[in-house]
């Protein structure tokens, strides 16, 4: 399993992948302070004009909420392209049949499903802490962090989330053949945890709730919300990596 | 011992039969040549015996282990060239044999000396660039160098001579008879001269079954009809043979062939009579090619 991971580890670095993720966690690590900062800027440069719509503006107050609010407006977007490289992580072999010599070599499928998993949580835990650390440390300069509350708990559930998306991503890497049915089968678990979501009786259960993290941080919700939203996750994170062993034991490569 | 046995094998791909009744069995350290039209399922059976398919009937043994589909453990005995091989674009070759060492488990040491050896059996041990600007004849040859690359008992190519030229062919089928002294060789052709220079055994699969199976030579007497070859002196000899005896055929200009050999000693005593001399008279030898056409009904 050392062997393949790896291999893993070459195949996300030399085709780029690492790179491109890298430089996109760092980004919006640093955009997310770096626009709070120049909010103030951008709305006095435009509020003439806009008194002359009738609009006045008196001052605008910024602080590490605002930031934070920026993190958590970016993170889906950092996870959805994290998703499109990781798509192709299973369904690339696949499609291409380099597994084939691998599995004939003894190698056992679970092996291989495990250290391709593997990488896939690793990578996002490494990216979502890059992303977090960067906007929390501008925002400890610039500001004041200690103003949210139940920081450690909103980190935690929309790494969560993160973790949950991707074990629906294994899943579907473990049945289907191509990578855009993956990323099909995935967004739509994902559209319809979240349709479902708008329903207020059921979006104490959903998955989805993790990502509301700003309501941790103002205070509006306790962490205890959020822990039976947190225990569907981690079971259904559990039970789709099952399947996914199940079914790819008997995957046709 | 036998390293490999199907036994009445079978396996359906919805409503086609590709297998109906497979049986043979491959001895330690033979070539074995597995014969058979573009389709036949040829393919097919060797996945099977890698676990990579199901089967749907049957059984299968390597090395006195049955396999299984999935993971199966007789792959540890196993070493595989698929007919289209396929690799890790951005490695290197030597990089490739690495990771196929530290799949088996072996030291560095062991990993070095082996993976030099063989990229120098397959010609490949000054090829510096990643595996994807290679040929497919050169991928053709890391397949044969990732093959053999963990000593397998038994090992398996799937048409592993279609893809090359001439030369890398004669290459190819001279790594595959230096490897009998280690490992037992099975591979799939329709090229029927491979099997006639390299192979000990063979079997023919044809409509889903094994129509013929044996040693060369048995294979080769299985044809009764061994027609004569005949060459006179001057092409007005041989118009005169086929005046006589209408059933000849000619080839070539004085060539003439004598298909049904029961009259052969006509022909002597016509030979004898009118005092023709031949330039050559020959029994010809049973080609695989017109065996296989004779198998399979055409």
């Amino acid at each position: 399993m050392k062997a393949f991971l790896k291999k893993e580890w070459m195949e996300w670095s030399r085709t780029g992948r690492i790179l491109i993720l890298l430089l996109i966690f760092s980004l919006f690590g640093v955009m997310n302070p770096a626009l709070t900062k120049l909010t103030p800027w951008l709305i006095e440069a435009l509020s003439e004009s806009l008194a002359d719509t009738g609009l006045a503006i008196t001052s605008v107050k910024i602080d590490a909420m605002t930031s934070w609010t920026q993190f958590y407006k970016n993170i889906p977007i950092g996870l959805l392209v994290f998703l499109l490289l990781g798509s192709g992580s299973f369904t690339a072999e696949y499609q291409k049949g380099t597994l084939v010599p691998v599995v004939t070599k003894g190698l056992s499928r679970r092996k291989i499903l495990s250290a391709k998993s593997l990488m896939l949580y690793l990578m996002w835990t490494v990216l979502y802490v890059l992303c977090f650390g960067i906007t929390f440390i501008y925002n400890a300069y610039f500001w004041d962090n200690s103003i949210v509350s139940h920081f450690a708990f909103a980190v935690l559930f929309t790494w969560l989330f993160g973790i949950w998306t991707i074990s629906l991503l294994i899943f579907f890497s473990s049945v289907v053949e191509s990578s855009t049915e993956v990323l099909l089968g995935t967004g739509g678990v994902v559209a319809g945890a979240y349709v479902l979501h708008m329903f207020p009786k059921l979006s104490t259960f959903l998955p989805v709730r993790l990502m509301d993290g700003m309501s941790l941080l103002q205070d509006i919700r306790q962490p205890a919300d959020y822990y039976i939203s947190m225990a569907v996750a981690a079971v259904m994170i559990f039970s789709f990596m099952i399947l996914a062993t199940v079914c790819f034991d008997r995957k046709y490569l | 011992m036998e390293m490999l046995t199907l036994s009445h094998v079978t396996k359906r791909f919805g409503e086609k039969q590709v297998l109906r009744d497979v049986t043979f069995s491959v001895p330690e350290h033979t070539v074995f040549g597995f014969v058979g039209q573009n389709g036949a399922g040829k393919t097919t059976a060797m996945k099977l015996i890698l676990g990579l398919l199901q089967r749907d009937g049957g059984a299968i043994f390597v090395n006195g282990m049955p396999v299984h589909y999935g993971s199966t453990a007789t792959n540890q005995f196993v070493g595989y060239l698929p007919d289209v091989p396929e690799f890790y674009s951005y490695m290197t070759a030597p990089e490739y044999l690495r990771f196929c060492g530290e799949l088996f488990g072996m030291s560095e040491k062991e990993i070095k000396i082996r993976s030099e050896e063989l990229l120098h059996l397959v010609g490949l041990e000054k090829e510096k660039h990643r595996i994807k600007g290679f040929s497919r004849g050169m991928k053709q040859r890391l397949g044969v160098a990732q093959a053999l690359f963990g000593r397998p008992k038994l090992l398996i190519c799937d048409e592993p001579t279609s893809a090359l030229d001439p030369l890398g062919r004669k290459e190819l089928l001279d790594i595959l008879v230096a490897a009998k002294e280690q490992t037992t060789v099975l591979f799939s052709t329709h090229i029927l001269s491979d099997v006639e220079h390299i192979c000990d055994e063979m079997a023919f699969l044809h409509n889903g079954t094994i129509v013929l199976q044996g040693s060369l030579e048995e294979v080769r007497r299985r044809k009764q009809t061994v027609a004569m070859e005949l060459e006179t002196q001057r092409p007005e000899d041989a118009q005169l043979l086929l005046a006589a005896f209408p059933f000849l055929k000619l080839t070539g200009r004085s060539g003439l062939l004598l298909e049904d050999t029961e009259r052969f000693p006509d022909v002597l005593r016509f030979l004898a009579d009118t005092k023709l001399v031949p330039v050559r008279m020959e029994q010809q030898e049973a080609s695989l090619e017109e065996l296989f056409l004779e198998v399979v009904g055409k």
